[in-house]
């Protein structure tokens, strides 16, 4: 007697490390993700960066005031923009200079738009706030020198002479012009 | 979709039968797991597509409080210099300036710091038209530099100390490289 064909009924797969493996990523990935800050929400540029090798040092991520130096996308203008990632000492700062008061009382505006004696009224406030504060300079590598010199005069007349630039890393394949 | 299935026996509705049926036994407990996974790759893909890992670093500057003038021996002196154009110059002391690729000023910063063992002061005047991303690629090459000083120093038994100031580029010096 033949033996009959057993009948494949269902085909089953065992999901398990499939499913392990993507709840590891998926851990991973939550965890590590990091949110655009409101500030950045607001603005209306895109900074390209300046390269420059790879390094460990970081952007520190608290009590940190930024300065960046944007080309506007619409029209295509250069201006100084000016936040802080201490949201206390970013409301008390703006209070207390009269052109940005309307700013601090909405309670939302997380960057402004300054000029350079604006500027330098800004960083002499955060100085008063909190001493601690550092400060970067985040230009985009199109504009024109001027205006980060312009800047650093600012800081060294209100004593912050210690700053940092913001760069991306070189891709290692990209080797230095 | 999405059914709970215990224990893979459908409990058939009993017909008049008088005699009770065996007690099923639970055999195993599946659960269907495809809206869990559907979920957890749809979150996956999510995060994975929004997350940049490549988070910006920085370059630390130092600058002097004061604008104050200081005497500097003119032989322990280099000046760099960037032209409006992006092109870099260099020059000891007093000499002419000089045109150089990144490269060779990498190299020279290196030979000249080591002969004159921590006394050199490196001085970048930038041409206040010159694009910034020009300027950090220079600093950026000084940098790199110094990576290599602090380790021959350190074998002939120094420790490094940086001097290095930026200076605004005056009217003379960007007459003085115009026409190279």
């Amino acid at each position: 007697m033949p033996k009959l064909a057993k009948r494949r009924v269902g085909f089953v797969l065992d999901m398990t490390p499939l499913v392990d493996i993507t709840f590891l990523l998926l851990t991973f990935f939550m965890l590590t993700a990091k949110f655009k800050s409101e500030a950045e929400t607001q603005q209306r540029f895109t900074i390209v960066r300046p390269q420059a090798t790879a390094d460990t040092s970081r952007l520190p991520d608290r009590d940190l005031a930024i300065i960046k130096i944007g080309i506007d996308t619409v029209s295509g203008d250069t201006a100084y923009y000016y936040e802080m990632t201490n949201e206390s000492d970013w409301f008390q700062v703006i209070g207390s200079v009269e052109q940005f008061q309307q700013a601090q009382e909405s309670q939302r505006v997380r960057q402004v738009r300054a000029s350079l004696q604006e500027l330098d009224e800004l960083i002499r406030r955060t100085r008063i706030v909190r001493p601690t504060t550092r400060f970067a300079i985040d230009a985009d590598r199109r504009v024109r020198y001027r205006w980060v010199e312009d800047l650093m005069e600012v800081l060294r007349q209100n004593r912050a002479t210690i700053f940092n630039f913001v760069t991306d890393r070189r891709p290692p394949e990209q080797p230095p012009m | 979709m999405g059914v709970a299935d215990f224990g893979g026996e459908v409990k058939r509705e009993r017909r008049g039968g008088t005699r009770r049926r065996k007690k099923m036994r639970r055999l195993r407990y599946r659960l269907d797991m495809t809206p869990l996974v559907d979920i957890a790759f749809l979150l996956l893909t999510f995060f994975m597509l929004t997350t940049t890992l490549i988070t910006p670093q920085v370059m630390e500057m130092t600058i002097p409080p004061e604008r104050t003038q200081v005497e500097v021996r003119q032989s322990e002196l280099l000046t760099v210099q960037i032209r409006a154009d992006g092109k870099v110059f260099y020059n000891l002391g007093t000499d002419a300036p000089q045109p150089i690729t990144l490269k060779d000023l990498e190299a020279l910063a290196v030979r000249e710091n080591v002969r004159l063992q921590n006394r050199l002061i490196t001085v970048l005047k930038a041409s206040p038209n010159v694009p910034y991303g020009a300027v950090i690629t220079v600093l950026d090459a000084l940098n790199r530099a110094e990576v290599q000083i602090t380790e021959q120093l350190a074998r002939e038994g120094l420790r490094r100390e940086r001097r290095f100031a930026i200076a605004p580029m005056t009217p003379e010096d960007e007459q003085a490289i115009a026409q190279l």
